[in-house]
């Protein structure tokens, strides 16, 4: 596995991939819809599988002494790894307009999304869309992934728009003060989509591995 | 015991079936895999590769079953479908660092010989050579583990004349060193002057599977041909003035 991922990291990893990371800094727009960040880290590591692709990586990869559900966990890996540096980003980013920036007028007359544990929640259930639907679909050929990326788009942009929509339900503007407010009830939001996420790409996981097994190459 | 022991192979794709094929590969020996374009020679080496998915049948290399013992028969076999085509734009000593790291066996002294032997610069890509030199490379990355079954798909085709010579001498000189070599090709020149066996698909059936005086002999006898050319051409040739009246 260890293998693996560094080979993935030295020879399969596109450029882009790291470059997309710095969308996680959209955490600090105002009057923008901050959640897009999320889905073009995503789109940063489709441009890995395209480059893989383009490399022959699955083929490369399956005649080294290496089991086929180990390569699949590998990229599952490796996309969780980016998406991982981009949460803590985000993260730390959100923590500083929750604190030293709670104040500032830009966030205070913010019509859109503010950066809370609320986004940090929508932000990993983008995640989860992008490992179920993007992976899921790629493993079940682990060649086609124009079609599992379009469908991955719709789910993200659905649910973009959900994040955006939520706060301005009766009782839910809470969701989106720039300070954080009722953070107990945000906290387990975030904690609940922390769990999804984990579930969701693990259970993706461990189906693309069985149709890895199956297909024929 | 064989090096690698195929039998009762079957693979059924829409308009195509590859019909209970079996064969031996014995240490030390050169086996040559021919039959004509979409005979399944391909189909077949995917198959002992695990690449897809037989049907049915046994594959078995060193006496170990394929699906069970993978990882440790991948450990101890090279595969090399022709030239690199993978990871074209990397440093050829990247991608070489990086096969390393997969093989417990990997003799970076054995890489350093076949690179200088076969005038590779490592730091070119496999994009900056030519499709005879890429061939090497892929030889390279399969022999550095001191595989002791290489296993080639077509590897001559598409190379000139001197390459293709220069390819069988690598191999005469691979067998002497007792590593067996298993190579596909139509091109069936090449196998005359260095193959010990012939297995022979046709349509997806197995023709023939045995040394190839025995099998020379045998068509000479029943007036198949005198060669392999000769003998290809009796067993497949179709009446295409025929077909297009």
């Amino acid at each position: 596995m260890k293998d693996l991922l560094k080979k993935d990291l030295r020879l399969t990893v596109s450029p882009l991939t790291w470059f997309f990371l710095a969308a996680a800094g959209m955490t600090m727009l105002p009057g923008y819809p901050i959640l897009v960040g999320a889905f073009f880290v995503c789109l940063g590591i489709f441009y890995t599988f395209q480059n893989a692709r383009e490399a022959n990586d699955t083929l490369y990869t399956v005649l080294l002494p290496v089991r086929k559900r180990d390569f699949v966990a590998a990229k599952y890996v490796l996309v969780c790894f980016f998406e991982l540096l981009a949460f803590a980003g985000m993260a730390l980013l959100t923590v500083l307009r929750m604190t030293l920036l709670a104040n500032t007028a830009a966030y205070v007359q913010n019509a859109l999304m503010n950066a809370t544990p609320f986004y940090l929640a929508f932000v990993l259930l983008v995640f989860t869309a992008f490992n179920v639907c993007f992976l899921g679909g790629f493993f079940k050929t682990a060649y086609a992934f124009g079609r599992p990326f379009f469908a991955a788009a719709v789910l993200i942009f659905l649910l973009i728009a959900l994040g955006e929509a939520l706060h301005h339900f009766p009782g839910l503007a809470f969701l989106n003060t720039p300070g954080g407010e009722r953070l107990g009830v945000q906290l387990a939001a975030l904690a609940a989509a922390a769990g999804i996420c984990a579930a969701g790409t693990a259970l993706s996981c461990r189906v693309s591995m069985a149709r890895f097994e199956r297909i024929d190459l | 015991m064989a090096i690698l022991e195929v039998s009762g192979l079957c693979k059924t794709y829409p308009g195509f079936t590859l019909d209970h094929v079996g064969f031996r590969v014995e240490p030390g020996s050169i086996m040559g895999l021919i039959g004509r374009n979409g005979a399944g020679k391909t189909t077949t080496l995917k198959s002992i590769l695990n690449i897809v998915h037989p049907d049915a049948g046994s594959i078995r290399y060193f006496g170990l079953e394929l699906i069970a013992r993978e990882r440790e028969i991948k450990q101890r076999i090279g595969y090399a479908g022709g030239a690199v085509d993978y990871y074209k734009r990397r440093k050829i000593a990247d991608l070489l660092d990086v096969t390393a790291s997969f093989y417990d066996s990997w003799d970076a002294a054995a890489c350093r010989k076949y690179l200088d032997a076969f005038s590779l610069d490592t730091q070119k890509t496999p994009a900056q050579l030519s499709e005879g030199m890429r061939i090497k490379l892929n030889l390279t990355l399969a022999l550095s583990h001191h595989a002791e079954l290489l296993i080639l798909d077509e590897p001559t085709s598409g190379l000139d004349p001197v390459s293709r010579e220069e390819l069988l001498e690598i191999f005469l000189a691979l067998r002497d060193r007792g590593v067996a070599v298993l190579f596909s090709t139509h091109i069936t020149a090449d196998l005359e002057k260095c193959a010990d066996g012939i297995t022979y698909i046709s349509r997806g059936k197995l023709l023939a599977s045995e040394s190839l005086p025995a099998f020379l002999a045998r068509c000479a006898e029943t007036g198949a041909g005198r060669n392999l050319d000769e003998i290809m051409v009796h067993f497949e040739k179709e009446d295409y003035r025929e077909r297009l009246a």
